[in-house]
């Protein structure tokens, strides 16, 4: 027969194997993907949305450099949850809106009606119809663009400084040999930021790890939210009862985080030193881009 | 074909590599180069002493373009460079031009200005395969050989910051050979180094004056500007007070402000 067909007549080492395979047990278990889904998707986009922020407020277009520098400044200004709060539902309201005045331009009525919010239902985002799957997608994209927003912001300003740092003389070098500004923009300029934008950078990836447990702030299903719901109480009602489990689910991703963000310290020691500019204290150390020795 | 070193200095107009004329030059209230004059032509080995603050570095600049002069103009093998107003300033308005200046007048600097982030070899194959499209292979053969030629073919694959001032200074001239440019210009080129690491990059440039190569060099090495140069001008307070060559300016003076300077600088008196 079936391994773990009846719970209440197991024990022991068995009753907690099958305790711990439960369908919902594998739904936590998918959460942590969520989490590194977050992690995947939001670190490019926050490097892109760095460089487009810190370039724009470096420009000499003067409105760009201004939007850069609202952009920056005002997300610095502001408590990242507010932020977080904040830029879904204005998302998806704006988002709603847009639908509802393209597909149901008959209705004339404003979508504030009081203090509420209200489109038709071709409007809806997603459809209220839609399967469960896009539902949360949905949240979750959204959740994406408000970390890469908040996230995007900060980078933009490591990299700005990062950027200001390279001295001078390096790039006007470069400008004496006869590279255009886009060569030495990309050929010194960024190279060289590097070193002055890791410490920071790497920050940054650190609160970002610790900040995933926000989507649960923004409905999503995540670790948090499965810990606190598979640790809490069972009683005789459930197939596997146990008392306040909390603390040990709790703990579990305690572990987690610590593992990832002391993989991560690791990781980017390594590149702190390989995109350091100082190669005088370590001369044998692997070489940046290093020329093959053909001879 | 090499030139010979110390050719004289009258020379057909199509020999002249880099011409300056009425060049003016201010920082805000401040009036650095008051009108200067300078011809460099083919085999030309200039000179340029100074007290600091004399403008000497500044019209170097101003011969690449690195700073830009509010009046006069500037010649590059008779091409005269083009120049247009925005926001009451004169910049150059032919950026390929300024390129193409450039990419033919390397510069040494005082503090070598190694890009940090390459090895030595990768510094002096850099602009020839960026700006002039060289053949990486070809590139890199010729870094090799250039780093050879300077002495220090075997720190091809390490870092700035692993060779001493007198290294780099001396990849940095490689790295200005290696545009095989019509004329090099030397800002300062030992003041970053002390007396020891200084002989072995004035030997260097000793030898790429024997080469017949045109040079421009600022310097405060009085005896480098005697024995290297073929012509040798003194500036003071922006403007030349006197030129010539370096037996007419260090063995005939003729101004007392020279005078006084060689004197103060305790090497020829």
């Amino acid at each position: 027969m079936e391994y773990c067909a009846d719970p209440s007549t197991l024990e022991g080492l068995r009753w907690l194997a099958c305790y711990l395979t439960t369908p919902k047990h594998q739904l936590f278990y998918l959460s942590f993907l969520t989490v590194f889904a977050l992690l995947a998707i939001t670190a490019p986009v926050v490097m892109i949305m760095g460089f487009g922020g810190a370039i724009a407020r470096k420009s000499q277009i003067a409105p760009l450099r201004w939007l850069g520098t609202l952009y920056t400044s005002m997300v610095r200004g502001v408590p990242d949850i507010i932020f977080f709060l904040f830029v879904p539902i204005a998302l998806d309201q704006l988002v709603e809106y847009a639908r509802h005045k393209i597909k149901c331009p008959h209705i004339t009525d404003p979508v504030y009606r009081g203090s509420e919010f209200i489109v038709c239902e071709a409007a809806k985002m997603p459809l209220s119809d839609s399967a469960a799957w896009v539902h949360n997608t949905w949240s979750f994209a959204l959740a994406v663009i408000a970390f890469s927003l908040v996230f995007g912001a900060f980078a933009a300003n490591t990299i700005f400084g990062a950027l200001n740092a390279v001295p001078h003389s390096q790039l006007e070098t470069a400008r004496a040999f006869g590279l255009t500004e886009k060569q030495t923009f990309w050929r010194i300029h960024v190279p060289q930021m590097w070193t002055y934008a890791l410490p920071g950078l790497s920050n940054l990836w650190m609160i970002l790890i610790k900040a995933t447990p926000l989507l649960f702030l923004l409905g999503i299903e995540d670790i948090v939210y499965w810990a606190r719901e598979l640790g809490g109480s069972k009683t005789g009602y459930f197939q596997y009862p146990h008392p306040d489990w909390r603390l040990w689910y709790f703990l579990a991703l305690l572990v987690f985080y610590l593992l990832l963000t002391w993989l991560s310290g690791k990781i980017f020691n390594r590149l702190t030193s390989r995109y350091s500019l100082d190669h005088s204290s370590n001369p044998t150390k692997p070489l940046l881009k290093p020329i093959e020795a053909g001879r | 074909m090499p030139q010979s070193p110390r050719r004289n200095q009258s020379v057909t107009q199509s020999d002249t590599v880099l011409a300056l004329r009425g060049i003016h030059k201010s920082y805000g209230e401040l009036d650095v180069l008051k009108g200067i004059d300078l011809t460099a032509s083919r085999g030309d080995v200039i000179a340029m002493i100074g007290s600091s603050g004399s403008g000497k570095s500044t019209l170097l600049r101003c011969a690449n373009l690195l700073e830009t002069p509010q009046q006069g103009d500037i010649f590059f093998h008779g091409e005269q460079v083009k120049w247009h107003t925005k926001r009451h300033q004169r910049i150059p308005s032919d950026k390929h031009q300024v390129r193409r200046m450039r990419a033919n007048l390397s510069m040494v600097f005082q503090q070598f200005n190694l890009w940090a982030h390459m090895t030595v070899l990768q510094n002096v194959i850099e602009a020839p395969q960026t700006v002039l499209k060289k053949d990486p292979d070809e590139a890199r053969e010729l870094g090799r050989q250039l780093l050879t030629k300077v002495g220090i073919g075997d720190k091809c694959d390490q870092y700035p910051s692993q060779l001493s001032g007198g290294q780099q200074q001396r990849a940095a001239i490689a790295r200005a050979l290696a545009m095989e440019p019509a004329a090099m210009l030397f800002d300062e080129p030992t003041s970053a180094l002390d007396p020891e690491l200084e002989a072995e990059v004035v030997r260097v440039i000793q030898t790429l004056a024997e080469e017949g190569r045109t040079m421009i060099i600022v310097t405060h090495d009085m005896k480098m500007a005697y024995d290297v140069a073929t012509h040798v001008i003194f500036l003071h307070d922006g403007v030349i007070v006197e030129e010539g060559t370096p037996d007419q300016v260090f063995n005939n003076t003729r101004s007392a402000r020279l005078k006084q300077f060689l004197q103060s600088s305790g090497t020829f008196g």
